[in-house]
């Protein structure tokens, strides 16, 4: 599947990992990486223009026997922006499955 | 590519392409490397999966916010600078306390050993007979020890109020920033339990042994002496002595 095609829904993704509750890097790389086939480094980038947006913040937290480690937190903004896009982006792809599946039953 | 190359090609990517926060980039790479063998895969493997490192940092947009937040960053160092000043004043006053105590210990012990074999350098330890000396010196024994577990409370006390200070100030400077913080420190230390209860059963058992002893002293010392006023009798504190 096409690399651009995931990177537009990956933020989404990301956002709703974080709504849930609050994790490290490594474990959204990890939980990407099993779901979709993408490089584990991309969520990284992604991570850091969230948190510029201002759509999740980041916090250290020391864990026993281990540096500290970074976790993300989705703000508030992050959670309106995520509520906004995920409507508008189950009906943009409603209406592409839709498109598409017409077209299938067409060539029938 | 090994861990060192990918991580090296990052940076070097990172820095061309004026990314101003490359080390905490890097840290977010290093960690995952360090999940992931802990998990048993080869290096190779690992910066395999993570992607092109040149790719990677073209995904990188530069920050625009650190240029903002440069100013209000000024701002926040020169404050700290002029508290760094008064803390700076404290501290050295809780090490000169420190000092004293210690100072205080040592007394008390050298006391103590010139009571108990009866020697008074230059004339400094009040003459008196010998029962009596050596229930002060135990009184003494006994305060040395508290003051030395006092000593060495209160210096762990200071250690754990620069730590806490030092996290403050990393803090500050963090968040002024834009960088993540780490939790900050309590100010008490935070001593094993066993060390704990040790520390309160030491300097309570001496606590009470130095309060039996100088009582019991005192009386000895009446009670022999004839008199209330037994510093009197004795010639102490440049009283001459009744005979």
């Amino acid at each position: 599947m096409n690399i651009q095609y995931k990177k537009g829904v990956l933020e989404l993704l990301v956002l709703s990992l974080l709504k849930k509750q609050d994790w490290y890097g490594y474990e959204i790389s990890e939980y990407l990486s099993r779901h979709i086939d993408i490089a584990d480094g991309t969520v990284y980038p992604l991570l850091r223009k969230l948190k510029s947006e201002g759509l999740v913040t980041t916090y250290m937290q020391e864990e026993s026997g281990g540096p500290p480690r970074k976790y993300y937190s989705i703000t508030n903004l992050g959670r309106e922006t995520y509520e906004k896009e995920r409507a508008e982006y189950l009906n943009f792809a409603q209406r592409v499955a839709e498109i598409l599946e017409g077209d299938n039953n067409d060539q029938k | 590519m090994t861990r060192n190359e990918f991580l090296t090609k990052l940076a070097d990517e990172l820095k061309k392409n004026n990314i101003t926060d490359a080390d905490e980039i890097i840290s977010e790479y290093e960690q995952h490397f360090a999940f992931k063998m802990a998990d048993g895969f080869s290096e190779e493997e690992i910066a395999a999966r993570l992607g092109n490192p040149v790719e990677l940092a073209s995904q990188f947009e530069s920050h625009v916010e650190n240029i903002k937040s440069g100013g209000k960053k000024v701002t926040t160092v020169l404050g700290l600078v002029f508290i760094d000043i008064f803390a700076g004043a404290f501290f050295v006053l809780l090490f000169a306390w420190e000092i004293i105590m210690a100072a205080f210990a040592v007394c008390n012990a050298v006391a103590a050993v010139c009571l108990s074999i009866g020697s008074s350098p230059w004339s400094l330890i009040p003459p008196m007979p010998y029962v009596p000396a050596i229930v002060f010196a135990l009184s003494l024994t006994a305060l040395f020890v508290l003051t030395t577990v006092g000593c060495i409370y209160f210096a762990a006390f200071i250690r754990q109020l620069m730590r806490s200070y030092g996290r403050f100030h990393k803090n500050t400077i963090a968040a002024a920033s834009g960088n993540a913080v780490l939790p900050s420190l309590g100010i008490y230390p935070r001593l094993p339990a066993k060390t704990n209860r040790r520390i309160r059963t030491v300097a309570m058992i001496s606590l009470i042994l130095f309060t039996t002893c100088f009582v019991l002293g005192m009386i000895l010392s009446m009670i022999l002496s004839g008199s209330l006023e037994f510093w009197h009798e004795w010639g102490w504190f440049g009283y001459n002595a009744v005979k």
